[in-house]
């Protein structure tokens, strides 16, 4: 089946099998490895990438449905060598340990700061509940939002 | 003890080499996997060769490239190796100032930098890969990907150890991308262009299996201590109790399930894994592929926090058979399905617990059974058990004559390697029966406690988790402060616990407070963090998680039927005093946050409910 991905800012011709999900076609078809696979049925967060804006499970989302869409993962976020405030945060606050889920967690938060930029506590939470961190920097996370936060005010 | 603390004398170009462009390179044969070592190695290279961090590169595990070493585990890793890379990057900077080349032994009397010199050690410093993760740069093993690379997937038999009787592949051979199906003994899988294409074909694979009765590790008792006269001494205490704890078995449950990819060629094989134990895997993997050991290389790639689990081979050896027999390299990607029902856990455990006090409330008996499972992978070790599955058996208090008694069991579960071994269940038995012979002898906990502590160093934990907790206050109508700490590898840790107990029944962590004392500290900040992990992952093993098993196979194998905890339930604050005693040794921080957290959490609930918590 041949597609065409609009993938941080640019067009991607890609040949899959039928019902390919957009996590396989970024890793393996795109080489945009930076989205983790962690489950492959939408409970650990780990694969979570910006649909127009929105953050979705990609293992959830096959590549015909995202064909036409603007889809931005977490290699797409940083304009060069400049960060954005939230990635700045998570490595100010050290919010990270093996980083395997930091990149679902980077951008569930990046589309919550745009829809909210000042977010409470418990709207931090709620917004990044769908990333499992097993190593444990849930409470260092949402002060790397809290702080991406202040800074983008 | 065997090849913990021994070693040859060391060579300091297996340590420390100079590249071309001036990049210090120190080479170490442990695995990062999260606990940031690479950091702090780097840090304490920087400082004695008095170069800028930038410029200090640090090679982890490479076969080809570091000495031996055992493996990372048992938060070792900084007590047994910086000292060694300190006294080589001194001497390394000597030679260098000599204008000579770096090599030869390491003398004893080598000049370290003073302390008081040190620009990096003792000061926070973000992790060096920080800015990869962040900007998803960071590979991990999943994302090894060279040329010509096919993806595997394996057959699983419906219980370990059951025997392929008969294998029809008709089908999956004629599967899109399909590159070869292989069979190694009771080994089968599939290698195909695509992973969803090897997966569809593994499925389509027709096994009959034999399956028969399996019981891992056999039965051991162990008598870790005993004193004369414990039983008469234990008759006739003024006030006696006994109590037992029961742990249920739990996963390692890594966010990325187990991956590997192989690269096996005639004579030689390059593994690619996110193993803790390099060597070991070389010595398998040469052993499964028939191949010199040195024909082998192993490196490691960063894989997700495993805290343990990474301790057994699994995908690297499958990965390897699959590309011996498909001629090319080949990425084996677990299922999350596959990580819950094959990798090993931590065993149940069940905890009896007799002690008697005497007239001035002083333990003056203790009668202790761990009844539990093996620990490691390697199945029952006399020599070893106490140190693993007895880990932390024997209290850090004065108990009075005392008998300890491990026994081992078999357990149809595949039981291996788990962050702090069994130290957290006995520790989670200890620390609540220390608080109710408190409670039974109308003692305050804390001071019961300390009535029993002679170190100093265990003594200046509880009391600044204490202070740290403001303990003594009264947090409020259902909720409550719990205490516990232990010493783990010669890291002292005491935690304070507030709960609140919902009227459903559901516990809920509101704050943690923790005091801890690692002896000398490299990155007070990389200690705090892996301090707090360690909490919030202990805190999800005590409230939310149980691995039911029948017959050796697990049940629930998705995160909907094995819950963890989520950023709800992260306690609201969790607050970690690095204290270490920099007169000290530096010890391991990796696994003691884990340790007394379902203590504390037991105790406050308590404290809030006056139910006694003795089943996890």
């Amino acid at each position: 089946m041949k597609a065409t991905l609009r993938v941080n800012g640019a067009s991607h011709a890609v040949d899959v099998p039928p019902r390919t999900t957009l996590l396989t076609a970024l890793r393996d078809d795109l080489g945009l490895t930076g989205t983790r696979f962690g489950c492959g049925v939408g409970q650990c967060g780990a694969c979570y990438v910006l649909v127009d804006g929105r953050a979705v499970a990609s293992c959830l989302m096959t590549v015909d449905a995202a064909a036409g869409a603007e889809v931005t993962t977490i290699e797409g976020l940083a304009r060069g060598d400049v960060l954005t405030p939230l990635q700045e945060a998570f490595i100010a606050t050290d919010a990270m340990q093996c980083g395997y889920c930091t990149s679902g967690m980077i951008i569930s938060a990046t589309a919550l700061l745009a829809a909210d930029p000042r977010p409470s506590e418990d709207a931090i939470r709620d917004a990044l509940a769908a990333h499992l961190c097993r190593c444990g920097v849930y409470v260092r996370a949402v002060d790397a939002v809290k702080r991406a936060a202040g800074a983008a005010r | 003890m065997s090849g913990w603390g021994e070693r040859a004398p060391e060579r300091v170009e297996q340590r420390i080499r100079v590249e071309p462009d001036g990049t210090i390179v120190a080479l170490s044969g442990k695995i990062e996997f999260g606990q940031g070592i690479r950091t702090a190695f780097a840090q304490l290279v920087a400082d004695e060769m008095g170069v800028a961090i930038e410029r200090v590169r640090v090679v982890l595990g490479d076969t080809d490239q570091v000495p031996w070493d055992m493996g990372t585990f048992g938060s070792r890793s900084v007590a047994q190796e910086a000292p060694v890379l300190r006294r080589a990057a001194a001497f390394a900077r000597e030679l260098l100032a000599r204008g000579a080349k770096i090599e030869g032994v390491v003398p004893n009397d080598v000049r370290l930098l003073p302390d008081s010199e040190r620009r990096y050690v003792g000061k926070p410093m973000p992790r060096l890969e920080a800015r990869d993760i962040v900007t998803g740069r960071a590979t991990y093993v999943a994302d090894v990907r060279p040329p010509n690379m096919a993806h595997g997937a394996v057959v699983r038999p419906p219980t370990r150890g059951a025997k392929a009787r008969s294998v029809d592949d008709t089908a999956a051979r004629a599967m899109p991308g399909v590159v070869a199906v292989v069979r190694q003994g009771d080994f089968v899988g599939v290698v195909a262009e695509r992973a969803e294409q090897a997966r569809a074909a593994a499925d389509a694979i027709e096994v009959e299996w034999t399956t028969a009765p399996i019981g891992q590790g056999g039965a051991l008792e162990l008598s870790m201590r005993d004193d004369k006269d414990v039983d008469a001494a234990l008759a006739k205490g003024r006030t006696r109790l006994e109590a037992a704890y029961t742990l249920p078995p739990i996963s390692n449950a890594p966010i990325g399930p187990s991956a590997a990819v192989a690269d096996v060629r005639a004579d030689r094989a390059t593994i690619y894994a996110g193993t803790q134990r390099p060597f070991g895997l070389r010595e398998q993997v040469a052993e499964v592929l028939g191949l010199d050991e040195k024909s082998v290389r192993v490196l490691p790639q960063m894989p997700s926090g495993t805290y343990g689990r990474n301790s057994s081979a699994d995908a690297p050896v499958e990965a390897a058979i699959l590309s011996k027999h498909a001629g090319r390299p080949v990425n084996v990607q677990w299922t999350r399905a596959e990580e819950f029902a094959y990798a090993p856990n931590r065993p149940a455990a069940y905890l009896e617990i007799a002690a008697a006090l005497d007239e001035h409330g002083r333990i003056a008996a203790w009668r202790y059974d761990e009844h539990t499972n093996v620990h490691t992978g390697g199945g029952i070790d006399p020599s070893f058990a106490a140190m693993t599955s007895g880990r932390n058996a024997i209290p850090h208090y004065r108990i009075g004559k005392a008998r300890v008694t491990l026994h081992v069991e078999p357990t149809p579960l595949r039981t291996a390697s788990f962050r702090s071994l069994a130290a957290a269940e006995n520790i989670f038995a200890i620390e609540s029966f220390m608080d109710e012979l408190a409670h039974a002898s109308g003692q305050e906990p804390l001071a019961f406690r300390l009535a029993h502590v002679d170190d100093p160093r265990l003594r200046r934990v509880y009391e600044r988790a204490a202070e740290m907790s403001r303990w003594g206050r009264a947090p409020g109508a259902r909720r409550g402060l719990g205490l516990a700490g232990t010493i783990y590898h010669g890291t002292y840790i005491a935690e304070v616990a507030e709960v609140e107990v919902e009227p459903s029944g559901r516990v809920r962590v509101i704050g943690v407070w923790a005091a801890v004392d690692p002896g000398q500290t490299l990155n007070p900040d990389g200690v705090r963090n892996q301090i707090e992990g360690g909490i919030q992952q202990s805190a999800s093993w005590t409230l939310f998680e149980e691995l039911r098993h029948r017959d050796g196979r697990v049940a629930n194998t998705g995160w909907d039927t094995y819950p963890i905890a989520t950023f709800r339930d992260a306690p609201r604050t969790i607050e970690v005093d690095v204290i270490g005693d920099a007169t000290k040794p530096p010890s391991g921080v990796g696994e003691p946050g884990a340790v007394a957290i379902s203590g504390a959490i037991g105790n406050a609930v308590f404290a809030a409910t006056g139910v006694r918590v003795r089943q996890l």
